[in-house]
């Protein structure tokens, strides 16, 4: 296994326990931080034109997601 | 929640409760598991499953809960993990994806490979556009 990879995959395990660690932190009982479902929320209100921009966006992308691990 | 008063109650439609939904999807999920990545089968289990789920909630039929009107700063907090998970992608992204440099996909692949772990993706998939329909 090359340098780069072990390096990639460190960064990738590091990127997601970051991103626990926020979850978490945002669930404490008096914190500011919202959590990720929040966070959603308030993108996905976004509207122009009376169409749910944000809406779409945020299901777009996650439909993107599924395809391209299970799909592509 | 605020705006709710003891006398009203949320309406949660039969078909979106927990014990409805979780093993539906389990379900999608132990079909859609079946098929490997590139044959239609997974096209067309992955285009259905989350188009029908896009439609639900594009039409309303969802139940949601109140989402926050204002962002606080300490939102600022989420960039830290998006903006590090852009940045390993397209660096590794644009020095080919390949072994040496893989991108978050295709070190998933041969984890995915798996029927019993691919079932259990599918399932979080899932689960994850669930939650995002209710909010």
């Amino acid at each position: 296994m090359s340098v780069t990879r072990i390096l990639t995959i460190a960064a990738f395990g590091a990127v997601i326990l970051i991103g626990v660690g926020v979850e978490l932190a945002a669930r404490r009982p008096d914190s500011r931080i919202p959590a990720l479902g929040d966070l959603c929320g308030f993108v996905m209100r976004y509207r122009a034109g009376g169409l749910p921009v944000g809406r779409i966006a945020v299901f777009g992308f996650w439909w993107w997601v599924g395809w391209h691990l299970f799909a592509r | 929640m605020g705006s709710s008063s003891p006398l009203t109650a949320e309406v949660v439609r039969p078909w979106a409760r927990p014990v409805v939904v979780l093993p539906m999807l389990a379900l999608v999920s132990l079909v859609g598991a079946v098929f490997p990545s590139f044959s239609i089968g997974a096209n067309l289990v992955s285009v259905a499953a989350g188009g029908t789920l896009f439609w639900l909630v594009l039409t309303g039929r969802v139940p949601r809960r109140p989402a926050p009107r204002r962002l606080v700063p300490q939102a600022a907090w989420w960039l830290l993990p998006v903006l590090s998970f852009a940045v390993a992608e397209l660096v590794n992204f644009a020095l080919g994806s390949t072994y040496a440099h893989p991108t978050f996909s295709v070190l998933a692949d041969p984890v995915l490979a798996g029927y019993l772990a691919r079932a259990a993706a599918y399932l979080g998939w899932l689960a994850g556009f669930w939650g995002l329909a209710r909010r």
